[in-house]
């Protein structure tokens, strides 16, 4: 499961406001792929990435210095960009478990892929 | 009609008539995919078949992607009259197919062959050009199977074009043809020189493959047809039929709306994907169906339903600039995906979750908050 999907999952309550919470993520074993890069691709996604979130996750999993707001005209900064599609698309992580900060619940992450059945129903 | 004089070995002869098979309900897709793929002009659609003019070659007629198969036309008519005559007059009719305009036939196996033979010197080309550490080793495995097979057809057909040059089209000689299919590719090159001096290799062989539907199909069956056209263009042309491994296929319908008459122009039809191993949904309509998503770059694409991940596959090879997530709730099914991802090399394009679309709604609700970011931008 890749960082950007990460980030795409939210939880929206209504008590809590627009955005909601994102899942704790507690890395287990993460692999690095290197994966071909897309500047124009990385740079629309930025807007659409929940910031708090990526900051946290780079910090849980050690990864490089995300800046604590994106740049301004991220477009043209070539570094910055190399590091957001780094921590965005080549973080893979492949066995974790994911922890909803509301109920506690746990969603186990295995070979990548995340499991978020609240009941063991339907495999 | 199959346009245009063919023999010029420049570039792909000017406005070449095609027709294309497609699954019932994709006939529009597939016109509007000619006219925006290959600028195709004169697109008509009759009864799930889909007739066009291009000059596109042979590399961009391979990317359709809601066509079943591609044909080179051959001869458009009307149906045959089976209500009240005779078998036998019906008979006479359908050999004055093969009989009554050779030339539009040796014309169409003209452009047949030079379309083939454009190809055959660009797979040549990209070969010494194409970088071997791009590609992964099951995906060249596979391509580097097809483009010897195709190839060994290809410097054939390169062959025996270079032989017509030097004799008319007119006179085809009755002749031994020395099959040498069992050469190797390097012995083939160095053919081509040896084979110009021969002069007795000009014969094609071929098959005839027929349906029939409607009324026709109550009075003959397809075998019977096409034994009929079989030695008909065997008497015509003096070709040698050869059932098992032809040069040249010729592709007969007989409905009751038209009878058409094609050259199959690959050997493996459109709708099956070199990228795809193991098919859901077929590939045509998972193509078309993620085509009415109007997917752009930069978007992020989810499929909630993905089951072995077609439609995401079809999306990532046309729209590559996109984050595609799939979800399933079956297990089995997603490790399916998860095989066809690293198959097709997609496993850094498309994510994959399990989740279950229906179910306890409580507080606890999943989203992908594709959408509701762009609002707020």
């Amino acid at each position: 499961m890749k960082l950007l999907t990460h980030n795409l999952l939210s939880l929206p309550v209504q008590a809590m406001g627009a955005r909601g919470f994102a899942l704790c993520l507690q890395a287990t074993e993460v692999r690095i792929n290197p994966v071909e890069s897309n500047p124009d691709f990385v740079a629309g996604m930025i807007p659409k990435v929940e910031w708090a979130v990526l900051l946290e996750d780079s910090d849980t999993l050690h990864l490089f210095k995300v800046p604590k707001k994106p740049i301004q005209g991220h477009e043209h900064k070539e570094n910055f960009l190399r590091n957001v599609h780094h921590v965005l698309l080549e973080v893979d992580v492949l066995e974790d478990t994911l922890q909803c900060p509301e109920s506690g619940f746990l969603f186990p992450i295995s070979r990548g892929i995340p499991k978020m059945l609240l009941s063991d129903e339907v495999t | 009609m199959a346009a245009v004089s063919g023999g010029r070995r420049s570039g792909p002869a000017a406005g070449v008539r095609f027709f294309c098979t497609a699954g019932r309900g994709l006939e529009p897709f597939l016109m509007r995919e000619v006219r925006s793929r290959l600028a195709a002009t004169q697109v008509e659609y009759i009864s799930g078949k889909v007739f066009f003019t291009t000059c596109s070659d042979l590399n961009m007629l391979k990317k359709l992607k809601s066509a079943e198969r591609l044909f080179l036309l051959i001869k458009k008519q009307l149906p045959f009259n089976v209500s009240s005559v005779s078998k036998g007059k019906i008979l006479n009719e359908m050999q004055r197919l093969t009989n009554d305009d050779p030339e539009s036939w040796l014309n169409a196996i003209s452009i047949w062959k030079n379309l083939l033979e454009l190809d055959a010197k660009k797979v040549k080309l990209s070969q010494k050009n194409a970088n071997p550490l791009k590609r992964k080793v099951g995906e060249n495995a596979i391509i580097a199977k097809k483009l010897k097979t195709e190839q060994m057809q290809e410097i054939q057909e390169n062959k025996e074009c270079q032989l017509e040059k030097q004799i008319e089209e007119e006179t085809l000689e009755q002749g031994n043809f020395t099959t040498k299919r069992d050469k190797s590719q390097e012995e083939l090159q160095n053919d081509v020189t040896e084979a110009v001096d021969t002069h007795n290799q000009n014969n094609l062989t071929f098959r005839v493959s027929c349906r029939c539907s409607g009324a026709i199909a109550k009075t003959f069956t397809a075998q019977e047809v096409g034994r009929v056209i079989g030695i008909a263009l065997m008497k015509q042309f003096g070709w040698k039929a050869d059932l098992r491994n032809p040069d040249l296929e010729i592709f007969i319908h007989l409905s009751d709306i038209y009878s058409v008459v094609g050259i199959p122009v690959f050997r493996v039809p459109l709708a099956s994907r070199a990228y795809i191993k193991t098919a859901g949904l077929r590939s045509t309509i998972a193509w078309a169906m993620a085509s009415l998503a109007e997917i752009k770059a930069g978007a992020v694409v989810l499929d909630p339903m993905c089951g072995l991940g077609t439609i995401l596959l079809e999306a990532a090879k046309e729209w590559p600039d996109v984050y595609y997530v799939g979800a399933d709730v079956s297990d089995s099914q997603l490790l399916g995906a998860c095989d066809n991802l690293k198959a097709a090399g997609l496993k850094d394009k498309i994510e994959l979750l399990k989740v279950s679309v229906i179910g306890r709604t409580n507080r606890i609700c999943w989203w992908i908050k594709c959408e509701e970011k762009n609002k707020d931008d």
